[in-house]
């Protein structure tokens, strides 16, 4: 069956390039996965295991809104033979890339089948060295935020791994079968630890507008301001809605996130008299070694810094 | 075409299937147009044609000979006359709206801007972040100039001085600008003081840093996140980090050929990468980022000039002097196919002597050919020609503007287009002649509509408030008080269908069927103009009003994007409100959507 794949990625991109996936291939017998970032990276790890080998476009503490490809990237896509994208418009650069590469990988919409909001406004804010970039999308491509979508990601992950390596596929099915009862365990596991906190401080203040699964899902409430920027006077009436806002709601913390400068939300911490509460990671997992290098711990340090600001007096 | 078209939508499906779902509910014509501006090798002319249908042709007099650039996505066009001190610009008559999923075209002749610049020796021109600067190599000094103002027809420039005059460039990266900068020995006679490397400065021109070097600098692009600049010792690139501008000197490395360098570079659109020129007879494809840094493509011949396909990073084109259209494989770096496309143009004299020009059209390359007279159409896919158009004189420098976009003839969801075009625009702030308005019927604002008023309450428009302060002679609080009255109403939704209108109060409607009832000319204490088309009630519940009539700064049939409704049972009364106006926007559009809506007109 991959010989019949390769046979097929030779005649469509020509003889240029199966000089670069003929080694390659020969090297290895392992399925060739591109995940577009590091979240889904982590989903990819766990479900393909040994049997898969693994390039993530978007790496750690990185910001796929603004991400660049780069031509090593086209050259990967090239290669692969199933490529994970969220969808939901959340990877803005693929689809040049896509035609870029002349690929003629699989690509899974991870997002297929997931419980979607609608976004209200139509999109939401980046905040890049101090200055707000529109996000334009119709649904909240943040999707995992809310574990029970996270599972959704997981059996599609498995599902295209088994189309397109039906020898390996008993093996993703078991991986991702252990994996879905310890993502069930983390979604009670959060439940719990959010019903402790007192119902009146479950609100919380970001930059960016990543957590409305998670709010949906597990009933924090997430304030974020709309467009502004930093260094823009013309913000400071934007500023104080949103401060309004905080003070009617009670909001209880603002937090900063791994993705953005911090600048933004220590002005709305200052400015509202609150403290912050620490760094959610949002749109992707730190590097191996820090505090969300998984999903799972991803989601653990969020809940623990959350329910740590939220209760605190 | 088809095929691109079919291929777009095939990704939008597999990325979204709730993207195409959308899609299919909207009623809107795809549409792909090329417009060609070609400059004369020695008449002080351009002509515009369409590439598809080039009948659809305009000549603009200026005074030189024309260096040619689309700018601000293709909404504008540069000209450049170096030997006349004259730059002039054009509307190029087609917008592109981008909206992630997809793009809106806006389609209107081309028109020439009736302001234009003049000083000594205008030269590289630059198309970054919203600005199109021009460098004046003997002025020393370059004009930024506001590319959303242009692509409104107004030209609105500002001066950026530089040490010493020479021939050069100035670039905006982030919030901060670099420029090129020379050595300050003395010069004999007309010689051109030696270039010594980068600066940067602030908007003043006053240095804000110490100078990269950057020997002998010439040539600058922008990919991804980068600026790269051409040097005699490498590519020095340089991009906005955190704390400031970070620059490095990637050195040509041992494997190229020695003693030459690169003095032109093109960014990709599309991928963080960078095509330049070596030497005469080769390209280097620049990777700002991965090692190898550089990849040298060799060509048979001297190039005549070279392009990057915006639509697929992955290629590159060079005409070489034997007449030979290469297809350049930027992944590989290999020339990855050749064909024949043109009589041979020997590099031998001098650079400016009439040779072909090369520019992308979506899946053709578009190429002049200065001695047989006319432009060429190249397929991409099989580097053979598709047509060719006949143009006066001697067809030298290409710009080609446009691309595939959405027009929308749909109502309600597909009603945030908006007109970017100068004639237009005047109607839009009503100044327009009395023969230009057209009856319209009541379809023109079918849909579902919302009320602007709520949004005014709760806060969400205090930024278009700011905005307005900022441009205009009020303070946001006047504005806010101004439109409290105007945008004031209960009516919070509007539904439109057929002759049938359902004004909603808290969910209570109002039902009636209307039939126009013509319309009415209002002049404003201002000195503009308004048409109310006023539509009179046929049946329906007795306390909806006898008459609505629209004012949406349209004057002939179109679909509305937002209107103001008047309502009432008195035809004549209606006309002297002026003072509140309720406003109706898609009830599709978010609020964000309609904040950006407002603060773009």
């Amino acid at each position: 069956m991959k010989k019949m794949k390769l046979t097929r990625i030779v005649a469509s991109l020509g003889i240029a390039i199966s000089a670069l996936v003929l080694p390659a291939r020969a090297e290895t017998e392992k399925l060739s996965v591109i995940a577009t970032f590091s979240i889904i990276g982590d989903f990819a790890r766990v479900v393909g295991g040994d049997l898969i080998e693994l390039r993530t476009l978007v790496g750690p503490n990185s910001d796929a809104h603004v991400y660049e490809p780069k031509p090593a990237d086209a050259i990967a896509l090239a290669r692969a033979d199933v490529i994970l994208v969220n969808g939901l418009m959340f990877e803005g650069f693929l689809q040049r890339l896509v035609e870029a590469s002349g690929t003629s990988a699989a690509i899974a919409t991870l997002t297929d089948g997931a419980n979607v909001v609608h976004d209200p406004d139509g999109g939401h804010y980046h905040y890049v060295n101090g200055e707000a970039i529109f996000h334009e999308a119709p649904n909240d491509p943040h999707a995992w935020q809310s574990v029970s979508n996270a599972k959704v990601y997981v059996e599609n992950i498995a599902g295209a791994f088994c189309s397109s390596d039906a020898e390996g596929c008993s093996t993703y099915e078991a991986n991702a079968a252990a994996y879905l009862d310890e993502l069930s365990a983390l979604d009670t596991e959060i439940r719990q630890a959010i019903a402790d906190v007192p119902e009146g401080r479950r609100v919380a203040v970001v930059a960016h507008n990543a957590f409305r699964y998670f709010e949906r899902d597990y009933g924090v409430i997430f304030l974020a301001p709309q467009g502004v920027s930093t260094e823009s006077e013309a913000s400071a009436a934007d500023v104080a809605s949103l401060i309004r806002e905080i003070r009617e709601k009670r909001a209880a913390a603002v937090f900063a996130e791994n993705i953005s400068d911090a600048r933004l939300v220590e002005q709305i911490a200052s400015e509202a008299g609150l403290a912050l509460g620490g760094t959610l990671y949002s749109d992707a997992l730190s590097p191996a070694g820090g505090p969300a290098a998984t999903y799972v711990d991803l989601m653990r340090h969020n809940l623990a810094i959350l329910t740590a600001a939220l209760t605190a007096d | 075409m088809l095929r691109q078209l079919a291929y777009t939508t095939g990704l939008a499906l597999i990325l979204s299937g709730s993207a195409l779902a959308q899609e299919e509910a909207h009623n809107d014509e795809d549409v792909t147009l090329y417009r060609v501006f070609v400059g004369d090798h020695a008449a002080p002319r351009i002509t515009a044609f369409d590439l598809e249908t080039p009948d659809n042709r305009w000549t603009f007099e200026t005074i030189g000979q024309n260096k040619l650039y689309g700018v601000n996505d293709g909404a504008a066009v540069v000209a450049v006359q170096s030997d006349n001190d004259a730059v002039h610009f054009f509307n190029s008559g087609i917008s592109l709206h981008s909206h992630g999923d997809h793009s809106d075209i806006e389609i209107a002749d081309p028109a020439a801007v009736k302001e234009t610049l003049t000083g000594p020796r205008p030269f590289h021109v630059i198309d970054h972040g919203g600005k199109v600067v021009i460098n004046f190599d003997k002025g020393g000094y370059a004009e930024i100039i506001d590319a959303h103002e242009l692509s409104h027809g107004e030209l609105e420039s500002k001066r950026l001085p530089q040490a010493r005059a020479h021939h050069g460039f100035v670039a905006p990266i982030g919030d901060a600008w670099v420029t090129s900068v020379t050595s300050d020995a003395p010069v004999e006679g007309d010689a051109a003081p030696k270039r010594i490397g980068l600066q940067p400065v602030n908007e003043d021109g006053t240095p804000a840093g110490d100078v990269a070097t950057c020997t002998a600098i010439h040539g600058e692009a922008f990919s991804g996140a980068y600026l790269a600049t051409g040097c005699q010792e490498g590519v020095l690139t340089v991009m906005a980090g955190k704390d400031g501008l970070v620059t490095e000197m990637l050195e040509y490395p041992a494997e190229l050929p020695s003693g030459q360098s690169t003095g032109t570079l093109i960014g990709s659109k599309s991928m963080q990468v960078f095509l330049g020129n070596y030497g005469a007879k080769g390209l280097v494809v620049v990777d700002p980022v991965d090692e190898p840094h550089f990849r040298y493509v060799e060509l048979p011949f001297r190039r005549v000039d070279f392009a990057l396909d915006p639509a697929n990073a992955r290629f590159g084109y060079v005409l070489t002097e034997d007449g030979t259209l290469h297809q350049v494989d930027v992944l590989d770096a290999k020339v990855a196919k050749s064909a024949k496309v043109t009589e041979p143009y020997s590099m031998d004299g001098h650079w400016n002597d009439p040779r072909p020009r090369l520019a992308m059209a979506g899946d053709e390359i578009v190429m002049s050919d200065p001695k047989a007279g006319v432009v060429r159409r190249i397929s991409k896919e099989q580097l053979e020609e598709v047509g060719s158009i006949e143009v006066e004189g001697m067809p030298y420098n290409v710009a080609v503007v446009g691309g595939s976009g959405k027009v929308h003839e749909g109502h309600g969801e597909s009603g945030h287009a908006h007109s970017h075009d100068h004639g237009e625009d005047q109607v839009y702030k009503g100044y327009f002649e009395d023969s230009q308005i057209k009856d319209r019927a009541l379809s023109d604002w079918e849909g579902d509509w919302q009320s602007v008023y709520p949004y005014l309450q709760d806060g969400t428009l205090d930024r278009v408030m700011d905005h307005k302060a900022e441009e205009g002679d009020q303070t946001a609080e006047e504005y806010k008080t101004y439109y409290e009255i105007g945008y004031r109403t209960d009516v919070d939704r509007i539904e439109i269908q057929g002759d049938t209108v359902k004004l909603l109060t808290d969910g209570k409607p109002l039902e009636a069927r209307y039939a126009s009832d013509g319309y009415e000319i209002l002049t404003y204490k201002k000195g503009n103009r308004g048409v109310r088309f006023i539509f009179k009630k046929t049946e329906g519940d007795d306390a909806a009003p006898q008459y609505i009539q629209f004012s949406d700064h349209k004057i002939a049939p179109e679909a509305a994007d937002h209107y103001h409704l008047y309502w009432g049972d008195d035809r004549s009364a209606l006309l002297e409100e002026v003072t509140n106006w309720p406003t109706y926007y898609p009830s599709s559009m978010g609020k964000e959507e309609i904040v950006r809506e407002m603060m773009a007109h």
